[in-house]
This record gives C-alpha cells, structure tokens and sequence, in this order.
C-alpha cells in the first residue's frame, strides 16, 4: 500500500465531519418524524384521545388557519410582544437603576436587605391579581405585573455585577488617580456588562411568562388569551399550534439574545475579540499614521 | 538601627527618601514595617528582598501613595508623598489587565485617565509595545496573550506616563524562569535608557542582587530595613555575572542577614 | 468597650446592633404609610391602610384561621410537584451523561421545552388533568424540570481532567468513577438547579391556582383581589412569601449539609465527625 493511501487526505477528513453532522440531523429528523407519524396514526385508529394528543395533521392545519386563513395569530402575538417589550424594557431600566444604586451605597444595600430576601422568596407574579384588581383590566395593570415579574433578575445582577469588581483594577485605578465617576465609566461598567446581560435574558423570559399570565387572567387579548379561549374549546389542535408559536418565538429571543451578546460582551466571545480587534486597529492606524 | 544611605555625597540627587517610615495594620496589632530610613538616588535600581511578612510589598505602597504611613515621612521629589501621584507608577504581580481592551489600549490607560490622549501619546504606546516586543499583538485582548505577554503589557503600561520613579511588586513571579530572566534583562535596559528610579520587590535573592546597584535587606516579624547592601558590579550586567565571585559574596551577605534576624 | 463576659449579654448587643435599626425602619415605614392613607394623600383603593392589613392578617391567622388549608395545599403543590420534576430531571440528567447517544437524542427535545415558556401550557394542564390538585402539581413540575435536568447534566459532564486521571491511575471502574467522582463534583451544580427548580414550581401551582382552583394561596389572593379586599389580599400574600422561604431555607440547609466541603464551618464540622467515626473504628 503506497503512503499516499495511508495518510488521508484533508479534504477527506473534512468531508467526513460535514457528513457525519448531516447524517446527525438526518438521524434526528428521521426520529421525530415516525414519532409524529406513529401520533398521527394512533389518533387515527382511535388509540390516542383528541383531547390529549391532538392529531398532528389538525395542529398543521390549525397552524394554516391561524396565521394564513384566518390571520388572527398576529395581531394577538403583536398584541403580546408589544407588552412584552415594554414592560422589559420598563422591568430593566426599573433593575438595573435600583441595582446601580443600591450596589453603590452600602448603607442603602444594609437596609434593604432583608426587603430583598423577602421580596426574593415571594413568587412576584403572585401578586398578578392584586395589581389587575387595583389598576383595572386593561394594558397599564398588564404592564405593572410584567415590569414586577421581570425586574429582579437585572436589579440582582446589576447588584452583584458592581460589588463584585475585581479588587486588584480598583487598585490599579487608583494608583493612576482615576476619579470616581472614571473608575464608573471605565471600569464598573464594563466590567457589569456580561452579568447584566444574563440578567436581560432572564427578565425578557419572566416578561414573557408574565405576559401570559395576565393574559389569563384579563382574557382579552393576546397569545395567552387565544391559548386559554381554545382550550376552553377543546379546541386542543389551534391551543397546541400557539403554543408551538410560543416555542418559535420563545427560540427566536434566545438566538436574538445570544445575538446582542456577542455584540455588547464581544470580549466573552474569540469570534468577538477578532471582530473588535480588526475593528480597532483600522480605527487607530486609518486616519493617523505613523 | 539601620544605617542612611547616602549613595553619593550630593544630596539634591536624591529623588526617594524615607524617614522612621512604619506601617501597623488592625489598630496596631500586626507591625508590617517598622521605622525604616532610605535616602535613594536618582537613576537606582533598588532590590527590596526578604521572606514574607518582611514588609517589602508594604514598603513598596507607601512609597507609591496607595497606603499612608502610621508614622514618619516618605518624600519624592522633595514633596511628601499624600497620595497617588503622578510621578510615580506602580506594576503589580498580577497583570491587571482590563480583558474589553486591546493591549495598545490597556497601554494608553494610564493616559486616557489625565486626559485625551494625543497622537503623540498613541505614537508612544504602540513603541512601548514595540520596545517589549509586541508591537504585533498591539490589538489582541488580554485573552489571546498568554501570561508573559500579559505582564509585558503591563510593563509597557508602566512606562507609558513616563513618570521617572518606577515600582514594581514581584512583577514577573508568576512566570516561568526562562520569560522572567528575559524579562528582567529588557527591565534593566529599560530603565537604564529612560533614566528612571526603580524599586523591585522579589523573595529571590540572586535576582534581587542581579538587578541592583542597591539591595534593601529586610526581616521579618517585626518588619524592618535590615541592612542596605550595595551592589558595585558592572553595568551592563551580563547573566554570567551570577557565577562571579563578587556576585556570590553579595549573596551570602544577604543570606547571613537574612540568617541572622 | 462591651462587657462581653456572658453570653447572654453578647446576644443582646447583637441584637441591639443587628436587628434594632432594622425593626426601627420596619416600624417607621409602616407609620409613614398608615398616615399617607390616612391622609388621603393615597388613595386606600389600590393601597389599603397597614392598619387594616393587620386586622385581615389577625382574621385569617388566628381569629378564623382559614389560611392554614389554602397555605398547606399550595406547599403540598409545589414541593410534590418539584420532587416529580426533580427526579426525571435527574434520571434523565443521569441517563443523559452516561450514554452519549441518550444524550443526543435527549438534548433536543429538551431545548425546545426550555425555550416554551412553561407558563403557556397551563390551560391544556388544566384540561387534562382538572381542577384539583393534579394539575398544580403537573404544572409545578413540568416547569420545574428544565433547570433541574440541565444543572445537573452540567454538573455531571463536566470534566476536571486531573482528577479523572487521578481515578483512571487508580484503576477505578466506570462505576466508581461515577459514584466518588461525578456525582460529588456535580453535587454543587445539581443543588444550584434544585434550587431554581423549588422556586419555578411555586410559581407554577401559584399560576395554576389563578387559573382554575377551588383551594390554594393563589385561589384565595385572586379571589381577595376581585372582591376588592386587598387587605387580606396582601395578607394572604405574606403565606406565599413564607412558603418561599421555607422552601429557600430548606434547600439552603439541604445544600449546606450535603454540598459540605464548600463552607468553613461545615468542613470543620464534618472533619470532626469522621475523625470520631473513624476512632470508633480501630
């Protein structure tokens, strides 16, 4: 046998690794479809009740109904991530200011505290009820259960994010006399950036969660409402078409999330500090050159 | 008591001076240093050496302004020394490097902190790194360095405000012996082509003489100036002065002291 | 200074010094609030009178003591809904790290379930397993299972390879490496997911409740806040902040006791108690 054939080839080793991962998938798809098909088959033939498992065929055609026949999926899922948003958005400014705040004065931190365990152990979307009951049914109680549900992951996060820099760069900063609102610029902030993101993702989870529950609760309108009117229905195929909508969406958020991570904490990533590094050496040797 | 060192006999050369400078921590209880006194010249390579607890890494921040003495004075420059000031720049054993910044930045630091940085300051960051041998890592985050390289950064760093009075607290201690001898043989011709005054801690005696026309003895328990040895060996020092007789006298002149407290 | 010759004394510095300020802030802020309601500067509707909260929190804790059912069924939910979580998390976590091929097919259907937000199948749980108790706990461990299966999973595939060469140039078996290896080296990981679960299984029998229920915390805050009472509506929801903290305070002791090596006072404690078990020995 001639050495040649001994040692493959590059090309040929990577051919195997493109292939083996396409034979994965194959093999994933392969599974869910006859797991799918033997549903299909055993709501068919009577073995499955409607009522729990859904024909796959039905939640398919659900599917076409809600979003292309009937079209009413949009406007509740705008309904819902409009609030959604908001209500984040709200949550974060509301976690990350109190955070900031608190994480900077230990008096503050002192006496809070045993508000923060307690508002910690209770579940906040406990208090869903309280909040439409005071506020009335409608957008404003929608977004003040929301803002609740998802504002303490960013204010514990943005917390620990602050009080936890690095003893020896508040040093180093110090022995360069850096001011305080410096060492906050240059130093506290960056540093508190990759843990309030993971505090963002969290919240926009919680936000989501919060969402729906109202939705349950006022009933009016959005993909909680919908879930909850079709189950009501027994109308388990369009019930189970939206909440697949829900795990679209809910897939959609964890790449955008992941997506917005690698932009903000780009030094997290190796894809990242490449990007940046070529960024920044354009930026100081284009216009000025030695 | 510990001799003054006078290293010549004009005084207006001394850019370092210390008089009865002692630290105690926890009201009192624990002595870091006690009563120590050094006149030091322009243009020192001073060695700080001993075991740990001597006070050495102690001496090094009160000189730099991060901590105040509990009693007596330190004086640079002729002004006493109340804080962090420009004058002075301190490397620490660990790089410190911030990990969202390229290294010319981490450089630039220092600068970006007193104000905007010119062209000329950029100018000069990126020769630094040319002078530590990285000018092509000039743009790679503290996560593509190893630690070597890392801790060159933070020479770089060091040099960059161009501040004459340089500390530094076993810098290159956590590197492996081939990078450190290196590292220390560019030390010496750095601070030999800029003119500055060095203070270098270490715990290894055969280093702390290398580097030094000074070696500051010091002794733990309480900890204390034992003895200021002088080091009068050519400069530039080659590695093999270390087999010489001279430089082993030294070494077990430090040692006896060391031995004897 | 102090005179801290008895122990009795220490005690009552500590307090006076830890808890008093607190206790005086506690009470401060309740008088401020009693006054803006009374004052009229908030309006009692939404924020009702501390002084009536009281009054509700006496009728529903002692004088009629209706909460004690409604406070036993939500924990009863949410503990028996975790552990059905927790253990086919941990069996599926298990299974997951020792056999590559379970985890590749395990892994995918997993991701989807943590990226459907959990609160979104509430009303099918509702249909499938009606309004008692089953569905609270269905929901509770559904939405409990995620975090659980992949901290634990985490913590078991994780890999420090000095220690595993170390059991490797013993001669350890697949098993032993798995039983004094793995499974301590995940414990810190797996208790962290425990944790999380605890916490999303209350929310799950809490939401569940406000969906459909006759009984529970959740029913009865819900239906306090319909009827406009909120005074007993917030009393009511200081029942769900206790059970929270019994079932924080009861994964944090689980976790102290069976993670011990990563507390002082526990390591010192356990070094202790084996020294003495292995004295019994010889």
């Amino acid at each position: 046998m001639a050495v040649q054939d001994a040692i493959p080839a590059p090309q040929a080793v990577e051919d195997t690794a493109g292939t083996v991962r396409r034979k994965r998938i194959l093999r994933h798809a392969g599974i869910f479809l006859t797991l799918i098909l033997m549903w299909e088959f055993g709501s068919r033939i009577g073995w499955l009740d409607p009522l729990f498992y859904p024909r796959p065929s039905n939640i398919m055609r659900s599917f076409w109904l809600i979003y292309f026949q009937n079209g009413n999926v949009w406007y509740h899922l705008y309904a819902t991530m409009s609030l959604v948003f908001l209500g984040w958005i709200g949550g974060s400014i509301l976690g990350i200011g109190l955070g900031s705040l608190v994480g900077f004065n230990s008096v503050l931190r002192r006496f809070l505290k045993p508000y923060v365990i307690v508002l910690e152990a209770t579940p906040r979307i406990a208090v869903a009820p309280l909040l439409i009951a005071a506020l009335g049914f409608g957008a404003s109680s929608k977004i003040a259960i929301i803002v609740l549900v998802c504002f303490f992951a960013p204010f514990i996060n943005t917390l620990s994010g602050v009080m936890n820099v690095d003893e020896d760069r508040l040093e180093l900063f110090r022995s360069m006399r850096a001011s305080k609102m410096q060492v906050l610029r240059k130093l506290v902030l960056p540093d508190a950036v990759p843990i309030i993101m993971a505090g963002e993702r969290l919240a926009l989870t919680a936000a989501l969660s919060g969402a729906l529950v109202a939705e349950f609760i006022q009933r009016d309108e959005g993909i909680g409402s919908l879930i909850l009117v079709y189950t009501r229905n027994l109308n388990m195929a369009s019930a189970f078409a939206c909440i697949f909508t829900l795990t679209i969406l809910g897939f959609l958020i964890f790449k955008g999330m992941e997506k917005i991570d690698f932009y903000v904490a780009f030094w997290k990533y190796e894809g990242g500090r490449e990007r940046v590094s070529a960024k920044r050496r354009a930026a100081m040797e284009g216009p000025d050159h030695a | 008591m510990p001799d003054p060192t006078i290293a010549q006999s004009s005084t207006h050369d001394i850019v370092v001076s210390g008089q009865g400078v002692g630290k105690t921590f926890a009201d009192g209880s624990v002595i870091a240093l006690q009563d120590a006194h050094f006149n030091i010249k322009r243009g020192s390579f001073v060695s700080l050496v001993g075991p740990s607890g001597c006070g050495k890494s102690t001496l090094l921040r009160l000189i730099s302004g991060l901590i105040p003495p509990t009693s007596g004075e330190i004086a640079v420059h002729g002004t006493p020394v109340t804080g962090p000031r420009a004058d002075i720049s301190m490397m620490f054993q660990k790089a410190t490097l911030l990990d969202w910044r390229t290294a010319i930045e981490n450089v630039l630091l220092p600068t970006e902190i007193n104000g905007t940085p010119t062209k000329a300051d950029k100018n000069r960051a990126f020769d630094l790194l040319k002078l530590v041998g990285l000018e092509d890592f000039a743009f790679s985050f503290p996560a593509q360095l190893s630690g070597g390289m890392q801790q060159r950064v933070a020479l770089a760093r060091l040099l960059q405000t161009g501040a004459d009075i340089l500390l530094l607290d076993e810098p290159f201690g956590a590197l492996d012996e081939f990078t450190r001898e290196h590292l220390n043989m560019e030390l010496m011709r750095i601070v030999q082509e800029v003119g500055a005054t060095a203070f270098f801690v270490t715990h290894n005696i055969a280093e702390a003489i290398f580097l030094a026309d000074q070696v500051v003895v010091m002794t733990s328990r309480p900890g204390r100036m034992a003895k200021i040895v002088d080091v009068d060996l050519e400069r530039p020092r080659p590695l093999s002065i270390q087999t010489s007789v001279e430089f082993n006298k030294l070494v077990e002149d430090v040692r006896e002291t060391l031995g004897e407290m | 200074m102090h005179n801290k010759n008895s122990p009795a004394t220490f005690w009552v510095f500590e307090f006076i010094f830890r808890v008093l300020p607190h206790l005086v802030l506690f009470a401060v802020l309740i008088w401020l609030w009693e006054l803006a309601v009374a004052t009229g500067f908030i309006t009692s509707i939404i924020i009702p009178r501390p002084s009536k909260i009281g009054g509700a929190i006496v009728e529903l804790y002692i004088t009629k003591g209706t909460i004690y059912r409604h406070f036993f069924i939500t924990l009863t939910e949410a503990v028996v809904g975790f552990l059905i979580g927790a253990t086919i998390a941990i069996s599926l976590a298990v299974s997951s790290s020792l056999s590559e091929t379970f985890k590749r097919y395990v892994i995918p259907y997993a991701i989807v379930l943590n990226v459907t937000p959990g609160i979104a199948l509430t009303p099918v749980i509702i249909a499938w397993f009606g309004y008692g108790m089953g569905s609270k706990i269905a929901l509770a461990a559904i939405i409990s299972f995620f975090p659980i299966f992949v901290n634990t999973l985490t913590g078991l595939v994780q890999v420090d390879e000095d220690r595993e060469e170390l059991f490797q140039s013993l001669g350890a078996t697949n098993y032993q490496v798995f039983r004094k290896f793995r499974v301590p080296a995940a414990l810190p990981l797996m208790f962290a997911g425990l944790k999380i679960g605890l916490t999303t299984a209350l929310i799950g029998a809490v939401v569940a409740e406000f969906a459909q229920a006759t009984d529970g915390v959740g029913v009865l805050m819900s239906r306090f806040s319909f009827q406009l009472n909120m005074a007993a509506s917030l009393a009511t929801l200081m029942s769900m902040t206790t059970i929270g903290l019994i079932l924080f305070y009861t994964m944090e002791f689980l976790d102290d006791r069976i993670v011990f090596w990563r507390r002082e006072n526990r390591r010192a404690a356990a070094s202790r108690a084996r020294a003495r078990a292995w004295k019994n020995q010889l």
